[in-house]
């Protein structure tokens, strides 16, 4: 293997590194929270809850940090778990999840995620100051 | 490996249950960009999420996401290697930081998700 070549692979290396290690780290500080308070504290009227009220939500969603917030936060974490599950899949015995193809299905299925997020962050709430 | 190998020792199931983590969380996060479309419905098509259903299936998902923060956070004391003042900085150090940094970090977003809230 050329050096240019090897340095390629490294690079490669270092880019989904990047991703599965924040990816993991940011959905290990901040998920649970956001399952709590969203997904059992609000819908069980204990507290409340930006994304129980439309206009608190669509309030919310409108601030351009929290698009970027939830830009990152879904697409980090979906690189972590895209690796993660093909492991498990190699760990398991299944020695197809090592081939390119199945690298694509995996961490395509996170660059989709990721492009319908921007989608959907951008055409759901119009960005606002208020 | 042979099959059921996992099942054999505790920490080796323990590991899988680890790396299972991802696909409760992942199909939460997946919720979560469900609910957030659901905000470009209009204040008429809006509906929040109140069912029961909801509430156990975020309930089983936030039992595995604990369960990844506490492996994930305990990792970094062996994952990052940090200086300081040329001396390096002990492991146990590195893992409290994390968790205290998890910790505010709940309380932060906790409160920015109930304190814009009606």
């Amino acid at each position: 293997m050329s050096t240019e070549a090897r340095k390629r692979l490294a690079y490669t290396h270092l880019f989904w590194w990047f991703m599965f290690a924040n990816g993991g780290g940011l959905a290990a500080l901040v998920l649970p929270v956001h399952i709590l308070v969203q997904g059992i504290l609000g819908p069980l009227g204990i507290v409340t809850v930006v994304d129980q009220h439309y206009d608190t939500w669509v309030n919310v969603l409108g601030n351009p940090i929290v698009k970027l917030y939830l830009l990152v936060l879904i697409a980090l974490s979906f690189f972590h778990f895209a690796h993660r599950l093909r492991y498990l899949l190699v760990d398991f015995g299944v020695h197809t999840a090592k081939s390119v193809p199945v690298q694509v299905i995996f961490y395509g299925g996170a660059v989709a995620v990721t492009v319908v997020t921007i989608w959907v962050l951008l055409t759901t709430a119009p960005i606002s100051f208020g | 490996m042979p099959a059921g190998w996992w099942l054999r020792k505790r920490h080796y199931f323990m590991y899988v249950v680890r790396e299972f983590t991802a696909l409760p969380m992942a199909l939460w996060l997946l919720w979560l960009l469900f609910d957030i479309k659901g905000a470009g419905a209009g204040a008429g098509g809006f509906q929040p999420p109140r069912s029961t259903g909801f509430v156990v299936f975020s309930a089983v998902c936030l039992v595995f996401a604990m369960y990844h923060s506490y492996t994930f956070l305990k990792l970094a004391g062996v994952i990052i290697h940090l200086k300081l003042l040329d001396r390096p900085v002990p492991p146990r150090v590195i893992v409290f930081t994390m968790f205290g940094l998890w910790a505010l970090a709940s309380i932060v977003i906790g409160a920015v998700l109930i304190g814009f809230g009606r």
